[in-house]
C-alpha cells in the first residue's frame, strides 16, 4: 500500500468530482438544500391550511340556553371566531353543512342535589373540518367557563381549589433534557441513509463506469502504481462523498428543523442532540459510508456507460432503504438481533444515540457486523479488479454475468 | 547486455462464450534496442494491441515472458509502468482537469521526482506549445490540442520506453504528421519506441 500514490489518486478524483455538475448537485447541494426545502414547503403548507381553518367563522346555534349562565352566552357573542345563528331544523342543517354545530343544554335528571345541573350536547359532522373545528371551539370555551364557574362557586362557599377538587393533572415535561424529539429521531436516520446512498451513487459511477465511458480506464491502468492503490483511492473518494453528503444533510436538517419547525411546535419540540452521541454517530456513519461506497463501486464498476451504472446501482439503493423502513415501526427496540442486520443496525444505533440512549452490547455487535461488511466489500472489489477481462469491460456491464462466468462456467 | 525490451514466446488466449478459446497472440519474440523505433505492422485483429497491452501490464500473458528495462511484466508490473509511457488512440484524458493538472498528475503518479515536477510540467507545456491552454480544462480543447496533451502526459515522467499504439488513427494529415515528427524527436532523445500501425502504404 503506497499512501503517497493513494493521496495523488484521491485528490485527482476529488478535484474532478468538484467540477462535475451532477456530483456537486447530488453530493453537496441536494443534501444541504433539498430536504430542508421540502420540510419548509410541507410545514408552510400545513400552517397555511391550518391558518385557513382557524380563519373560518364557526356557525353555531345555542339551544335551551340556561339563563343563569348568561356570562357564557356573552362570551359566545363576543367571540369573533363564532357566529350565532338560529335554525328551524338544526340537525338537518349540520348534515347539509349550513350549520357547523348545534349546542344544546339539556337539564340533568332532577334530584335535590342537581337542580341547576345540565349536560351540553354538541351535534356536529366529523367528516367536515369546519364542523370539527366548531365542536373544538365550543368544547374548549365551555370547559374553560366550567372551570372558572366552579372555582368561583367554591370561593363563595369558602372552599379552596384543593378542597373542591380531590385530584387534578399536573403536567411536567422532562423530554427536553433527553435531547432530540421523537420526530427528529425517526426522520434524521432515514434521511441520513438516503443521503449516504445518493451521495455515493454518482461518484461511484463516475469513478468506474465513467472512466470506461471516457476511455480513461486504460490510461489509469498504465500508471506506475498497483491496482490496489487505485482501488483504495477511488474507494476512499466515494466514501468521502457519501459521508460528506450525509453529514451536510444532517446539519442542514437540524438547522432547518430548528428554524422552521421550532416556532411551529414551540416547546413541544426539542432539537438538541446530545454531544456525547457524537462518537457513536460518527463511527457508525463512517462504517456505513465505507460499506455503501464499496457496494456501489462493485456494482457500478461492471457498467460500460453512465446509464448502465445507474441501472446497476439502483437496486442496491432500494435494498439500502428497505431495512430503514423497519425503523418506522413504533416501539422498536435496538436488540442484539437487529444489531445483526447491516444498515438497519447502524440506523437504530444512531436513532437511539440521538435520544441519548446507549445499548452497549448491540452497539458492539453493530460495529463488528459493519466492519465485517466493509472488509467483505473490499475483498470482493479487490477480487474483481484483479481480473483483466473486467478491466477490458467484459460481462456486458453485469455483475451477475461476472459471477456466472467466474464460478459456474 | 540486456536490451530495453525483450519479448520471448509471448502468448495470449481469450475465452469467448460463443467461439471458445481464441489465440490472440501466439509465440511472439522480439527485442528492441535503445534509441530505436520498433514497428509492429499488421492488419486489424493481428494481435498488435494485445501484445502492447501485455507489455504495458494491462493484460497478463498466458505464457512466455517480457521484460521492460529489466522488469518482468508479470513479476514487477509497477517497475515496468514506471519506465514506460503508453499512448493509444483509445486512451483518453480526464476531461475536467486542466492541461497543467493533467501533466502534473501523470508525472507524480508515475513517480517523477516530486521536486522536479513543476519544472517538468513547464517544460512540456512549452515544448508542445500549450502555454495558452495550460489552465484550460481538457474538455474545452480541440482534438489537435488534446493530442498534444495526451503525448505530453505519456512522457510526463520521462520514461525510457514509449509505446504508441496506432497513434495517428482518426487524425487529419497535419496532426498525424505532427505526431510522427514528435515521435522522431523522442527517438532522437534516446527513447526506445514501439510503434504499431495497420497502415501498410
Amino acid at each position: 500500500m503506497n499512501l503517497k500514490a493513494i493521496g495523488i489518486l484521491y485528490w485527482r478524483e476529488i478535484r474532478s468530482a468538484l467540477r462535475d455538475r451532477t456530483i456537486v448537485t447530488n453530493s453537496i447541494l441536494l443534501p444541504i438544500f433539498l430536504y430542508p426545502l421540502i420540510i419548509w414547503l410541507v410545514y408552510t403548507g400545513l400552517t397555511f391550511v391550518s391558518g385557513q381553518n382557524e380563519g373560518l367563522k364557526s356557525r353555531i346555534m345555542l339551544k335551551d340556553f340556561p339563563p343563569m349562565h348568561e356570562t357564557l352566552k356573552r362570551e359566545f357573542e363576543r367571540d369573533e371566531s363564532v357566529v350565532l345563528v338560529t335554525s328551524s331544523d338544526p340537525a338537518a342543517d349540520v348534515r347539509t353543512g349550513t350549520l357547523d354545530a348545534l349546542v344544546e343544554f339539556v337539564p340533568a335528571q332532577s334530584t335535590p342535589a342537581t337542580t341547576n345541573n345540565f349536560t351540553t350536547r354538541i351535534t356536529y359532522d366529523e367528516s367536515r373540518d369546519a364542523s370539527s373545528q366548531a365542536r373544538l371551539r365550543v368544547a374548549q370555551k365551555i370547559s374553560r367557563y366550567r372551570e372558572s364557574y366552579l372555582e368561583l362557586q367554591a370561593v363563595k362557599l369558602g372552599i379552596s381549589r384543593a378542597q373542591y377538587q380531590n385530584f387534578w393533572i399536573d403536567d411536567r415535561k422532562i423530554s427536553s433534557g433527553r435531547g432530540v424529539g421523537a420526530l427528529m429521531a425517526v426522520m434524521l436516520p432515514l434521511f441520513f441513509i438516503i443521503m449516504l446512498a445518493v451521495g455515493s451513487m454518482h461518484p461511484a459511477i463516475d469513478s468506474t463506469a465513467g472512466e470506461r465511458e471516457n476511455s480513461t480506464w486504460e490510461t489509469m491502468m498504465t500508471v506506475a502504481t498497483s491496482r490496489a492503490n487505485i482501488l483504495v483511492a477511488k474507494y476512499l473518494y466515494v466514501a468521502t462523498m457519501a459521508f460528506t453528503a450525509a453529514f451536510l444533510n444532517l446539519f442542514a436538517m437540524i438547522f432547518s428543523m430548528g428554524t422552521i419547525l421550532g416556532p411551529l411546535f414551540g416547546s413541544n419540540l426539542s432539537l438538541r442532540i446530545p454531544l456525547q452521541s457524537a462518537p457513536v454517530v460518527l463511527i457508525g456513519a463512517l462504517l456505513l459510508a465505507l460499506f455503501v461506497a464499496g457496494g456501489m463501486m462493485i456494482l457500478a464498476s461492471f457498467a460500460r456507460t453512465y446509464k448502465e451504472g445507474q441501472a446497476m446501482t439502483s437496486p442496491f439503493y432500494i435494498a439500502l432503504i428497505i431495512p430503514v423502513m423497519f425503523l418506522q415501526t413504533p416501539g422498536l427496540e435496538f436488540t442484539t438481533r437487529i444489531a445483526l442486520i447491516p444498515v438497519a443496525n447502524v440506523m437504530m444505533m444512531i436513532r437511539e444515540a440521538f435520544q441519548g440512549i446507549y445499548h452497549w452490547r448491540p452497539i458492539g455487535i453493530t460495529l463488528g457486523v459493519e466492519t465485517a461488511c466493509v472488509i467483505l466489500a473490499l475483498r470482493v472489489a479487490m477480487f474483481v479488479i484483479q481480473h483483466e477481462d473486467f478491466i477490458l469491460g467484459s460481462y456486458n456491464g453485469s455483475f451477475g454475468k461476472f459471477v456466472k462466468e467466474r464460478f459456474f462456467r | 547486455m540486456n536490451q530495453p525490451v525483450v519479448v520471448h514466446n509471448l502468448r495470449k488466449t481469450f475465452y469467448d462464450e460463443g467461439r471458445g478459446e481464441i489465440k490472440a497472440v501466439d509465440s511472439v519474440n522480439f527485442e528492441c534496442r535503445e534509441g530505436e523505433i520498433f514497428g509492429l505492422l499488421g492488419a486489424n485483429g493481428a494481435g498488435k494491441t494485445t501484445t502492447l497491452r501485455m507489455l504495458s501490464t494491462i493484460l497478463a500473458p498466458t505464457s512466455g515472458s517480457a521484460t521492460i528495462m529489466g522488469h518482468d511484466v508479470v513479476r514487477s508490473p509497477e517497475g515496468v509502468r514506471k519506465n514506460l509511457g503508453f499512448y493509444s488512440a483509445t486512451t483518453a484524458l480526464y476531461p475536467r482537469l486542466t492541461t497543467r493538472e493533467t501533466i502534473d498528475f501523470f508525472a507524480r503518479i508515475n513517480q517523477y521526482p516530486a521536486d522536479l515536477v513543476k519544472q517538468r510540467v513547464d517544460y512540456l507545456i512549452d515544448r508542445f506549445g500549450l502555454a495558452k491552454y495550460a489552465d484550460a480544462r481538457v474538455e474545452k480543447l480541440s482534438s489537435g490540442m488534446k493530442q498534444k496533451v495526451s503525448i505530453a502526459r505519456t512522457i510526463a515522467h520521462n520514461p525510457s520506453i514509449l509505446i504508441f499504439d496506432e497513434p495517428t488513427v482518426g487524425l487529419d494529415v497535419l496532426n498525424a504528421l505532427d505526431v510522427q515528427e514528435t515521435i522522431s524527436d523522442l527517438r532522437a532523445e534516446g527513447k526506445t519506441i514501439i510503434f504499431s500501425t495497420n497502415i501498410m502504404s
